[in-house]
């Protein structure tokens, strides 16, 4: 799932996890008033239906996009619940409960029909856009058809484009005449009825559902590149003024029915986001009690680490949940030497595990050394060490120099490494990792690139990363639902290389891989399905094209002035939709 | 009088063309002189995902293959009349003053350095007064207290006061009265038309951040030009024409000290944008330092352009005033 | 001024003095040795002078002596915290200052190399300035009329660049490798070429103030009339007589210039990591407030500003004051 950054899928345990029943009484916990340490990732913290107050948000750099049919970040997959209903989506409670896939916009879960090609969903017939008019299976179908055109909304998963028939549709911008409304491969046979065709069956359609792609966006109101500013709303709030570069802010939509979207609420009178502020000073004023939320959500920074470890009060409004997340660096298989793969397993050997944990938080507060691409809470996962991850965690520079040899650099090599420079635990990792290849041979430059237009500008535009030699790229990623396949899939199918928005930095086309990845997605059995995901695994492992750091674990803190707050496992990070103020 | 406002509003006009004109040869030049051709000059300015046939239509459009004196009148017919950008799906419209297009915010540069304006003149416009007044003074009471405690001290610290980094005190400064003391808490900018009380509550420990090195400057340079004037003849005549001592201080000794301390001022507001960039870092207020450094973290070139020139042309005026001002205050120099 | 006079320092003692009743010539003192004299006595200027000698010391042969700055100490961090384990940021006798959080690089050798860095650009950014800037002032004054108000308004067009604004625009638009140069040599030339190129005025205005009083001095017209051209009065006559203000307007334009370079690392423009800057240190100090769980860690390299900025101002302060006769003190 949402990558890079904060998407915690976690899926916790097998058998919660393809649970599609609507959800029964989940397990809350009893709830204290301002709970304790880590209270928040188990129950809901300090419940209230009280209104009021202003929700302050606080990040780093900018949102990729406000617009859903352009975000891919796992906070922006949160955020976006705030004012947009996608037709399917998580389940707000805390826990396993949270892993529960439900209707949104849609009525009840999608009905798959004629052998499985097809998935037929009624959306709600009384839902309503921020000025009144009512929402229609039309909407939906235009959101989905608009994220075919890259080059207008370079982010986000490609899998309608994959699963539907009809993938070369160029998209609604382009000769808008002639291409508005004109994907085949979805119907709407009646203002409330949408119907997706496809061309394999595909067993977990439900989760492609819950993409915010889905979220409607009427044909009439969309400005393509500016639509960001102001997306029309279906959720609770709706968007007052977005000053680019600086904040947004979002006041109560009066045409929400509460009713219709029991996973989000309405509580706040005013939400606010602030952009661009320093990470550190973000965690100063969220100690401080100026700002309510950290909205990355991958957890504090070193100084407040430091701060919240070290005082038993404010260690009790922290949580410190496992996120689901993989902290790594992609290894460019186009950059050359990079292109043979015993100069990739190189910096897989030197790299010193050790210090790169260190950098994200060390094992307490950043997790525990990865040594496999997939966290051990996806669906399907083994434990195997292919790099001496976990038996030399101080990297092993003999081995990086035989491998040298290998390749034909017996004196190493120079490259790029690109990274997110407003996120100070991944400045440390960049730092890290070049002293660690230093002693092989492996000379690095370090690019710092800011993390709102990382995947859409630079490490995500896979010319801009031959051009600048950029070798070795930082990222996070979590699954974009439960199982192997919402992990793997747009990392490392040779099919998801796009020209911008890219997730498969590495660039891998590796038909072993690509051949277990379509085995999988046509398998229907949940069991053999989740047999695949260590196989993918291990090959890309071999492939040498992930660096994998930690399974990431995210201290949060927990401002008391908020109520309603939980993690939402599948975030991995606080439920934004279920926030309020006390 | 009339005639030297002329005169220096000409020479003003003339400096302005000049400057633009450096600056515009800078961008445009130097990474032509680097090495990079129009090509890739022109993919810096397209924003996302940039195709071949995006970058071919800016490097056209933009005329960035043209030699550069077309590219400049271009861009001067653009301050003045306004452009034309063709965006790839659209063709926008920037408006006069037009000082560029961001292919990457989609957006002309203009309104959003003007939105950010604001901020930065109300923190130098009001640390300049601070530190002008602040200097100024703490310098003629050391001097006319020479040797002193008070002298000595405050010379100490003056002395600390340049050899320290703004953005090391400017963080002192918020650790100790913001976050442990909260004497002025949650420091954000707040307009001045919304709320006059919290503008200026919110902006005082940047101002004192970006003052003390320059008051510390200019108690030195007061104090030693005040010695020097006090030491002069005339003013032993004024006082044994039996003037009262704060005569003699304010009209004879302090009116002649003070004139280089404007020349030096004048001098000294390029060094003024520099600080106020630092102490905006230093406090996150969104200001004209900020956007500087967001366009350079972008690789945003519109941007980077467009403020430099804002920024050249903000020295350029307040130099003109600066000049007036001195006139007003020695008439010799207006002959 | 007038020309100086050949001196010996012996004509200082009483015998010596007495020897020059008996016969020996009566020297007086050379203005240079005066005002060495006058300098010695200022104890605060010569503790600044001692501190810049042994400031230079460390920038030439302290990166051979130190550790090397890059290598990461891991085992001395607390991984959870990111702090040196021990206090005072893990001061031991292995490290006499210390280790930097997360990374556990040796303090001292970070510090030493980046004194190197500072004083590197610094000086060469002041030697660009003061030598653009003595030739252009020297011109303008001397010459005058059109040349001079030529010089003067493209000194006016310098000033109005702010130069830090600047300085980070051009970090931006200059692609990564450039000139035959990339990384940080291609950083430091670019600092140098931005500091050089756009302060110049600052030494040229007061030069050209200079060389007006003294064009009208008589010893200049004695020169003309013995038949000197321009040039050579220029660089014979009016040079020497201009050392003094060069030095010490020289002397106090280094300071100036190490704050400027500390300002561009401190907003990663400057030097890139991990190349240790003292601007870059106090950057991650403060920006990543790791100066909340190791204090020295923002103390250390704020001091190293601090005291060479402090110490090239006294000694200016006191060489100015030494070698002009009128200053009070």
């Amino acid at each position: 799932m949402k990558r890079r950054g904060t998407i915690g899928l976690a899926a916790v345990t097998a058998a919660a996890a393809l649970i599609l029943a609507a959800c029964g009484s989940s397990s809350t916990k009893t709830s204290t008033s301002s709970g304790s340490f880590n209270s928040a990732v188990t129950g809901v913290v300090s419940p209230s239906t009280h209104k009021g107050g202003t929700l302050t948000f606080g990040n780093s750099s900018t949102p990729d996009s406000t617009d859903p049919g352009n975000t891919y970040y796992a906070f922006m997959w949160n955020f976006v619940r705030l004012y947009t209903m996608p037709l399917m989506t998580y389940k707000s409670c805390p826990g396993a409960c949270g892993l529960q896939v439900v209707p949104d916009l849609a009525t009840a879960p999608g009905v798959a029909g004629d052998h499985g090609l097809t998935w037929t969903y009624h959306i709600k017939p009384n839902v309503k856009f921020e000025d009144g008019t009512t929402v229609t299976s039309a909407d939906v179908k235009y959101a989905v058809e608009r994220t075919y055109d890259r080059t207008v909304l370079p982010n986000g998963p490609s899998y309608f484009p994959v699963l539907l028939t009809d993938p070369k549709y160029p998209g609604p911008f382009k000769n808008r005449s002639k291409n508005m409304m004109g994907l085949t491969a979805i119907t709407t046979p009646d203002p409330t009825t949408i119907v997706f065709h496809l061309q394999h069956p595909f067993a977990d359609f439900n989760y492609v559902a819950a993409i915010p792609q889905t979220a409607p966006v009427p044909p009439s109101k969309d400005t393509g590149t500016k639509y960001q500013l102001h997306p029309m709303s279906t959720g609770p709030y709706k968007f007052a003024s977005y000053q680019l570069n600086k904040q947004i802010t979002l006041v109560p939509n009066t045409n929400w029915n509460p009713a219709t979207d029991p996973n989000a609420k309405q509580l706040a009178s005013k939400v606010v986001v602030n952009l661009n502020m320093n990470a550190n000073d973000i965690d100063n004023r969220l100690i401080h009690g100026d700002l309510t939320v950290d909205m990355p959500g991958t957890g504090v920074q070193a100084a407040a680490r430091a701060r919240i470890l070290s005082s038993s009060s404010l260690k009790a409004q922290s949580d410190d949940p496992i996120s689901g997340f993989l902290w790594f660096a992609y290894i460019n298989t186009k950059v050359a030497p990079l292109n043979n793969v015993h100069c990739r397993m190189a910096i897989e050997y030197a790299a010193n595990k050790t210090n790169l944990q260190t950098a994200y938080g060390g094992p307490f507060a950043g997790g525990a050394v990865a040594s496999t691409v997939a966290p051990p809470n996806v669906l399907g996962y083994k434990k195997f060490d292919l790099y001496e991850a976990t038996s030399k965690p101080g990297g092993d520079v003999a081995k990086a120099k035989s491998e040298l040899t290998a390749c034909g650099q017996p004196s190493g090599f120079t490259t790029g490494v690109a990274y997110r420079s407003d996120r100070p635990k991944e400045v440390s990792a960049a730092q890290a990792l070049q002293a660690a290849l230093a002693p092989a041979g492996i000379h690095v430059t370090l690019h710092g690139y800011p993390a709102g237009t990382y995947y859409s500008d630079f490490a995500g535009v896979p010319k801009y990363v031959h051009a600048h030699k950029l070798g070795i790229l930082f990222g996070g990623w979590a699954a974009d639902w439960p199982d192997g396949y919402g992990f793997f899939d747009e990392i490392t199918n040779g099919n998801a290389i796009v020209p911008a928005g890219n997730t498969n930095i590495s660039e891998l086309n590796d038909p072993v891989v690509n051949k277990l990845l379509e085995q999988m997605a046509g398998t229907q059995n949940a069991t053999a399905r989740n047999a695949f995901t260590s196989k993918i695994d291990l090959q890309v492992m071999k492939d040498a094209v992930i660096l994998p750091e930690v399974y990431a674990k995210s201290l949060l803190y927990r401002s008391p002035a908020l109520s309603n707050v939980y993690v939402q496992t599948y975030y991995g990070m606080y439920n934004y939709a279920a926030l309020g103020l006390k | 009088m009339f005639a030297f406002i002329i005169r220096r509003l000409i020479a003003t006009v003339l400096l302005l063309i000049v400057v633009s004109m450096i600056t515009f040869a800078i961008f445009f030049l130097v990474p032509r002189l680097a090495g990079q051709n129009s090509y890739q000059l022109a993919s810096q300015y397209v924003g996302r995902n940039p195709t071949r046939s995006a970058i071919l239509q800016v490097e056209q459009r933009l005329g960035l293959n043209a030699p550069i004196y077309l590219q400049y009148g271009r861009f001067l017919r653009g301050i003045v009349v306004g452009a034309h950008f063709n965006s790839g799906t659209s063709t926008a419209y920037c408006p006069p003053p037009c000082f560029g297009y961001s292919f990457k915010n989609q957006q002309p540069v203009w309104p959003m350095m003007i939105s950010d304006v604001p901020v930065t003149a109300s923190l130098a416009a009001g640390a300049a007064i601070l530190w002008l007044s602040g200097g100024v003074a703490i310098g003629v009471v050391s001097a006319l207290r020479r040797g002193t405690l008070f002298d000595r001290f405050s010379m100490g610290v003056a002395l600390a006061g340049v050899s320290l980094p703004i953005f090391f005190t400017g963080l002192i400064s918020l650790a100790l009265f913001s976050y442990k003391w909260p004497i002025f808490p949650n420091v954000q900018y707040v307009e001045i038309t919304q709320n006059p009380l919290l503008w200026a509550r919110n902006l005082v420990l940047p101002w004192i951040t970006l003052a003390f090195l320059y008051a510390a400057l200019y108690a030195r340079l007061t104090r030693a030009g005040m010695l020097e004037t006090m030491s002069e003849d005339y003013i032993r005549t004024a006082r044994a024409k039996g003037l009262p001592e704060r005569t003699v201080i304010v009209k004879h000794g302090l009116r002649a000290a003070l004139t280089p301390i404007v020349t030096i001022f004048g001098m000294d507001l390029g060094l003024l944008l520099g600080g106020a960039v630092l102490t905006e870092n230093t406090f996150g207020l969104h200001g004209l330092g900020q956007f500087t450094i967001q366009a350079i973290q972008q690789q945003d070139l519109p941007e980077i352009l467009g403020v430099t020139m804002l920024a050249a042309f903000f020295i350029v005026v307040a130099n003109l005033v600066v000049d007036i001002l001195y006139a007003v205050v020695d008439p010799r120099v207006r002959h | 001024m007038t020309a100086p006079l050949e001196v010996s320092s012996e004509a200082a003692t009483p015998e010596a003095l007495l020897e020059g009743i008996r016969g020996a010539e009566i020297e007086g003192r050379s203005l240079g040795q005066i005002a060495w004299l006058r300098l010695r006595r200022d104890k605060v200027a010569m503790a600044g002078g001692v501190v810049i000698i042994v400031l230079i010391l460390i920038a030439v042969l302290g990166p051979y002596l130190v550790q090397n700055p890059l290598i990461y100490h891991s085992n001395l961090i607390n991984p959870t915290f990111s702090r040196p384990n021990g206090p005072f940021g893990g001061i031991s006798a292995a490290h006499p200052f210390g280790v930097e959080p997360v990374t556990g690089r040796d303090m001292l050798a970070r510090i030493v190399n980046g004194t190197r860095v500072s004083l590197l650009i610094a000086v060469l950014a002041t030697t660009l300035a003061v030598g653009i800037g003595v030739v252009m002032g020297i011109i303008a004054g001397y010459f005058g009329g059109w040349v001079d108000a030529v010089i003067a308004r493209s000194m006016d067009v310098f000033l109005a660049f702010p130069l830090l604004v600047f300085a980070i625009a051009l970090v931006g638009v200059i692609p990564s490798s450039a000139f035959g140069f990339s990384g940080n040599s291609l950083r430091i030339g670019l600092l140098v070429f931005v500091i050089g190129f756009f302060a110049w005025p600052y030494m040229g205005r007061i030069i050209r103030g200079q060389t007006l009083s003294l064009r009208e001095r008589e010893f200049v017209d004695a020169a003309r009339s013995l038949g000197a051209r321009g040039p050579y009065i220029l660089f014979r006559e009016l040079l020497p007589n201009l050392v003094a203000p060069i030095l010490v307007y020289s002397t106090l334009l280094i300071p100036t210039n190490i704050l400027f370079e500390a300002a561009l690392s401190y907003l990663a423009v400057g030097i890139i990591p991990p190349t240790p800057s003292w601007g870059g240190m106090l950057s991650d100090a403060v920006n990543n407030g790791y100066y909340s769980i190791d204090p020295m860690y923002m103390i250390i390299p704020g001091m190293a500003i601090f005291i060479t900025v402090m110490a090239f101002n006294l000694f200016g302060d006191g060489l100015r004051d030494a070698l002009d006769p009128r200053s009070s003190r």
